[in-house]
């Protein structure tokens, strides 16, 4: 063995170190059990995360979500995890109309017929049609569970929920991971069943019926059943990497039940309406690769996905994360940034003929449109260990993150004549702001 | 409990117990009462060191320690330099000096049997084991949950500077201080220095090495007492926090003299971490040492 | 379709497979006292669960893919 420290200077250094110690003065140690030592008892084996977000979209939508995760750790080596999420969006949104010269009026959901005048809106000659009323509430919240089975093999257990007015959904999921090669491989699946309930403002519009007819129903449903497989392996001290392949079926009312497509006659100009119609089932398969690589100042997170489905929508995502740790190690800086791109649907038809019978499935929703889409991200976090004082712990931080998203619509089918030389696919451009504080 | 008997060469020796071992302070003539009155004094400290550092105790700084695992403790000045002397420790041997390594204690009992553990059991630990998972800044420190600190591998030197401190200022004479073989003396007796025997590790007495101590310290690490002998190997209880396993090669025993009772047990210490190379490292420290390995005695 | 779906499906299948494999011959890998680095929460795959929830939730609100890093339901009423 080599002597790889000190040397002669060990002792040197090995003198003045005893004379610190000897020269401090002994103090006798007074017991305190006050109200602080039992909060931080109790607190000991919790980790807590919150949050707030702001989400704005150039003339859409804004939102406001506030998040709480907390995390246990049980006596056993099990885990148990909460989450709550409340989210309030306002604003407008894309009916699915066709951008057109004319001026058009539309009902919102609420609406029974056209002569209830304060239901009704209108969009403007070459504005994109929104409905400006639209505005949400959602609650939600989950938890999970981590048992340990054995020393090398954990089952997760899970559930979450959703409400808002107008959708509800409750998700259960199972899962079962083993660890292998002295805990550097982990091996892990797992199965979840999604169950949904529309129930539409207005009632659920009858699928490819005529806009101006009302004919709209009661609820609807959905289910979606998914299956995930994936591998972590530690590749070196510095470096592990994550693999998942996962499958998912979702059956039932897929619509969205608020979305029209414009039918426009053979000049180009909107000549009626339909509600949009979705197929019955969507199976979407996907592989996803992570890495992480990290050294005493930072790391670098790098991750990619491929998507397909039988929509005959293939996307690709990739997304690079850079944290950085500045000198002294209580504060970081995290530059990110994402680039998506998919294809559009098959049954994605932003207008259709009216000298052509209705497709059986036609839908205008922007989100099966092709485009791509960058974010650029940058967060700041700040411990705040020493701030807090005898709260204050390791994993105490204060944090804030901004992110820019834009979506940009390409390859999409041209304007009819009528509306050539429109904007058909105004650039989505959005920011987020997030403050968050860990405990 | 104080006992007092008279020693060859005019020496008084006042006996206690503390820290589960044999304690005296050997003082040159003086009278009964002042003998008594210092040998309270060092026995109080011994004592007050034991009931502030022990890991046995749940009212002690480290069961306090302890029991607020996971969250951020403010200490006192003594324990913040006793944390700060083992983080210098620790960066000084490369790690091997690791006060958080006490959850080796699980697996490994030193009984004189062949009960050595698996190298899965130790490797389980080794998460647990390492000073630099802790959170100092003094006087803030946060053990993360499942993780131990222990001053035991320096507490005994540490009392033994301590109330060698005390008695610098009250003792009129020359005294030695020794606390289970770990001793310091203050200056020679009017007719010579201080005659010290060191056990050899075998428990051969008729081969014990005499020693002549005028000034500094004496400490011993070695395994005399506490091992395991499985298939003709010893596995010594000095164990290597970085692997969890004894260091192999160790010598069973290294007594050093250096000019602090903290500094000397914590080079001897370090030497048997060093294992075959102990003597080549004590030689480079230029302090006398003794070290005794496997078959023969070595300085 | 199907052709395609199928040839997705081995190849994860084999990716996961030579994964495995690979580290049966456990080349790979730390030892114990080796995971100083890997136990920060920014090298843990999970380790920005919040943040990713947010995100996830603003994607799977704009777009037609969601999940992979876990379940990819969004189970909200957002697309």
């Amino acid at each position: 063995m080599q002597l790889e420290s000190g040397g002669v200077n060990l002792r040197g250094k090995l003198i003045a170190a005893s004379c610190a110690l000897l020269g401090s003065a002994p103090v006798a140690h007074a017991q305190t059990h006050d109200v602080v030592d039992t909060i931080n008892r109790a607190l000991a084996d919790w980790q807590l995360d919150g949050a707030v977000a702001y989400y704005h979209e150039n003339g859409r939508i804004q939102a406001v979500e506030p998040v709480i995760n907390a995390g246990h750790e049980l006596a056993n080596g099990g885990q148990l995890d909460f989450n709550f999420t409340f989210d309030a969006l306002s604003g407008s949104s894309p009916n699915g109309a066709l951008t057109s010269r004319q001026v058009q009026t539309f009902a919102s959901p609420s609406a029974k017929s056209f002569a209830q005048a304060r239901h009704l809106y209108t969009t403007g000659s070459g504005s994109l049609p929104v409905d400006p009323n639209y505005s949400d509430a959602r609650v939600a919240g989950g938890a999970g569970w981590t048992v340990p089975l054995s020393r090398l093999m954990r089952a997760t257990l899970g559930g979450k929920f959703s409400y808002e007015d107008d959708f509800y959904s409750a998700t259960v999921s199972a899962g079962l991971e083993r660890d292998f090669n002295d805990k550097n491989t982990t091996v892990s699946v797992g199965v979840n069943s999604e169950n949904d309930f529309l129930q539409p403002i207005g009632g659920a519009p009858a699928p490819r019926s005529d806009y101006t007819l009302f004919e709209k129903g009661g609820h609807e449903t959905k289910h979606g059943l998914g299956v995930l497989a994936g591998v972590t392996q530690v590749m070196s001290r510095n470096w592990i990497t994550l693999a998942n392949v996962s499958v998912d079926r979702f059956s039932g009312y897929l619509n969205d039940p608020y979305k029209i497509v414009s039918i426009v006659d053979a000049s180009g100009s909107p000549a009626g309406y339909v509600y949009e119609n979705r197929p019955d089932s969507r199976t979407r398969r996907s592989v996803y690769w992570e890495n992480r690589v990290g050294w005493a100042q930072g790391s670098v997170t790098a991750d990619a996905r491929y998507m397909t489905d039988n929509w005959g929508i293939r996307s690709e995502t990739a997304e690079l994360r850079l944290r950085w740790w500045l000198p002294g190690r209580d504060q970081y800086l995290e530059p990110s940034a994402r680039w998506y791109r998919q294809n559009a649907a098959d049954f994605f038809h932003p207008w259709i003929a009216d000298s052509a019978p209705v497709p059986a499935d036609l839908s205008a929703d922007f989100r099966l449109a092709a485009f791509h889409a960058l974010t650029y991200g940058f967060k700041y976090g700040c411990k705040l260990t020493d701030h807090l004082g005898r709260f204050g712990r390791d994993t105490t931080e204060f944090n804030i993150r901004l992110e820019y998203y834009e979506q940009s619509l390409r390859g999409n089918p041209a304007a009819p004549a009528a509306s050539s030389g429109l904007d058909l696919y105004p650039k989505l451009q959005a920011f987020l702001l997030q403050v968050g504080f860990s405990y | 409990m104080l006992e007092l008997r008279e020693l060859p060469g005019d020496v008084l020796g006042v006996r206690f117990s503390a820290m589960a071992s044999p304690c005296e302070l050997l003082l040159g003539r003086v009278e009964r009462d002042l003998a008594l009155e210092l040998g309270s004094v060092a026995a109080e400290e011994a004592q007050r060191i034991e009931r502030k550092f022990s890991r046995y105790r749940a009212d002690s700084v480290v069961g306090w320690i302890h029991q607020r695992r996971g969250s951020v403790v403010q200490v006192d000045e003594e324990t913040a330099s006793l944390l700060n002397f083992a983080q210098q420790c620790f960066e000084l041997s490369d790690g091997m000096f690791d006060i958080t390594s006490g959850p080796l204690r699980g697996v490994w009992r030193f009984d004189g049997s062949d009960q050595v553990p698996t190298p899965e059991a130790v490797a389980q630990l080794l998460p647990l084991i390492g000073f630099q998972k802790l959170s100092w800044k003094p006087p803030w420190l946060r053990v993360p949950l499942g993780m131990e600190i222990d001053f035991g591998g320096i507490g005994k030197e540490y009392a033994v500077d301590r109330a060698y401190d005390l008695l610098l200022a009250r003792c009129p004479v020359p005294f030695l201080v020794n606390f289970g073989g770990d001793l310091r003396v203050s200056r020679p007796l009017p007719h010579g220095p201080w005659k010290v025997g060191i056990e050899r590790p075998d428990g051969n007495l008729q081969a014990a090495m005499m020693l002549e101590m005028e000034y500094g310290a004496l400490a011993t690490s070695g395994d005399s007492h506490r091992f395991l002998l499985r298939n003709g190997i010893r596995y010594g209880h000095i164990l290597d926090p970085r692997t969890g396993w004894p260091v192999p090669g160790a010598p069973r025993s290294v007594t050093v003299a250096a000019s602090s009772c903290t500094e000397a047990g914590l080079l001897s210490t370090l030497a048997i971490l060093k294992g075959a190379s102990a003597s080549r490292f004590l030689k480079e420290q230029a302090v006398r040492y003794w070290v005794f390995d496997q078959f023969a005695a070595g300085s | 379709m199907k052709p395609r779906f199928i040839a997705l499906c081995l190849m994860g299948a084999l990716c996961l497979a030579g994964t495995v494999l690979c580290t049966a011959c456990s080349s790979l890998g730390v030892k114990p006292w080796q995971r100083d680095l890997l136990s920060r929460r920014d090298m843990q795959p999970g380790g920005s669960r919040l943040d990713d929830a947010i995100d996830e939730h603003m994607y799977f609100s704009k777009e037609a893919s969601s999940g992979g890093r876990s379940f990819g339901g969004g189970g909200c009423g957002c697309n």
